[in-house]
């Protein structure tokens, strides 16, 4: 392939996933505040973001291999292994959620940072799972709209979890942590 | 059926704890680095894109070096003309993404109305060459990680895109910084 060709393939795809990430730093940037007096929250923002898209990217091309073998279509979606698969997702973001909660408060202990513990599990906790089950309904969505049009969901799910992941991510945490900075 | 949630979660845990492990790693350098950012709010944002970028052009080159040792028309050799074709190429499109986007937010912080204290040559400098470090960094461990997952016999298109996007996070944090100190701002 001429680079030409690759660059007008990819270039356009990789700007939109660019505006995303600008909208998920210009969240970042609100936090400013949140971060000062938070001791620790910093620390779980790479995490949480990875874990999300690491979750939902593994869920949307395990259902694009579903896809594939003929498990799940348009017509028959709502069965037994599309259930399973979100029971799975969700029960990876919950869990993965708090010990990125319980490795950053005790890392910090070594970098002479005291974090509320409790404060800072709470967080990631609430904003990992309510990500987690925004992400997993989206992830279902594009997919049904993916099946009904009859493209290949491979082309499609990554690059539109990728976008939507981050922004959605951001968002609850940054909530997560102005609710119950607010009760602490 | 096929799926079960248990084999779900048994499968994914290991590799999303090392994964936690080193994006904390990262998270920890933001936070000995915070006074700094919370000085430039324009390099806290910056970050989220930093990483989205060079985590997709290491998943893209590792898809594409995959796809071309499945079919054989790249060898597992350094030598193979169309894996240094597919690994420049992956360079050209980084730097570029990093030089458009870099422009671009600073503009969007100016009219924005976020606090700058930096201008436009020195961030632009300070995102580019961040860029270019990350970029050759994670170009050479998408090349390795899709050679020895295909010589081990597993399919690089399950390893390459998780171990990329990892690396990639913690390490362009880190150039990041490496570059805020030789720009000086």
């Amino acid at each position: 392939m001429r680079i030409k060709e690759i660059l007008k393939q990819s270039l356009p795809l990789l700007i939109t996933c660019g505006f995303g990430a600008i909208i998920a730093g210009n969240t970042l940037g609100a936090m400013v505040g949140l971060f000062k007096d938070i001791p620790g929250l910093i620390v779980v923002i790479p995490a949480v973001i990875a874990l999300r898209g690491n979750i939902s990217t593994a869920l949307g091309s395990r259902l694009g291999s579903a896809y594939h073998l003929g498990i799940i279509n348009a017509e028959n979606m709502w069965n037994d292994d599309i259930k399973q698969n979100i029971i799975g997702s969700l029960f990876l973001s919950f869990s993965m959620s708090f010990i990125i909660g319980v490795i950053a408060y005790v890392t910090s202990l070594f970098f002479n940072v005291q974090p509320n513990p409790l404060l800072l599990i709470l967080i990631v906790v609430v904003a990992g799972g309510i990500s987690g089950l925004i992400l997993t309904s989206l992830t279902i969505i594009i997919i049904y709209l993916v099946f009904k049009k009859g493209f290949d969901p491979d082309n499609i799910t990554g690059p539109a979890l990728a976008t939507f992941g981050d922004i959605i991510t951001m968002i609850c945490i940054f909530q997560s942590a102005l609710f119950f900075g607010g009760i602490f | 059926m096929i799926y079960s949630w248990k084999k779900i979660v048994r499968n994914g845990l290991p590799l999303l704890t090392i994964c936690i492990l080193i994006e904390v790693f990262g998270g920890q350098i933001l936070q000995i680095n915070q006074d700094k950012l919370l000085l430039f709010p324009i390099l806290l944002i910056s970050v989220p894109v930093i990483n989205s970028v060079g985590g997709n052009i290491g998943s893209i080159l590792g898809a594409r070096l995959a796809s071309g040792l499945h079919l054989g028309e790249i060898e597992l050799t350094i030598n193979d003309k169309n894996m240094q074709k597919n690994f420049f190429i992956s360079l050209i499109i980084g730097l570029l993404t990093y030089l458009i986007l870099s422009i671009i937010i600073y503009y969007i912080s100016y009219f924005g109305n976020i606090k700058m204290n930096v201008n436009i040559l020195s961030f632009v400098s300070i995102i580019l060459g961040t860029g270019i470090l990350l970029m050759v960094m994670i170009s050479i461990i998408s090349v390795l990680t899709a050679f020895l997952s295909f010589k081990k016999g597993l399919d690089p298109d399950d390893t390459v895109a998780p171990i990329v996007t990892t690396i990639g996070d913690t390490f362009g944090i880190l150039f990041l910084f490496l570059l805020i100190g030789v720009v000086g701002i």
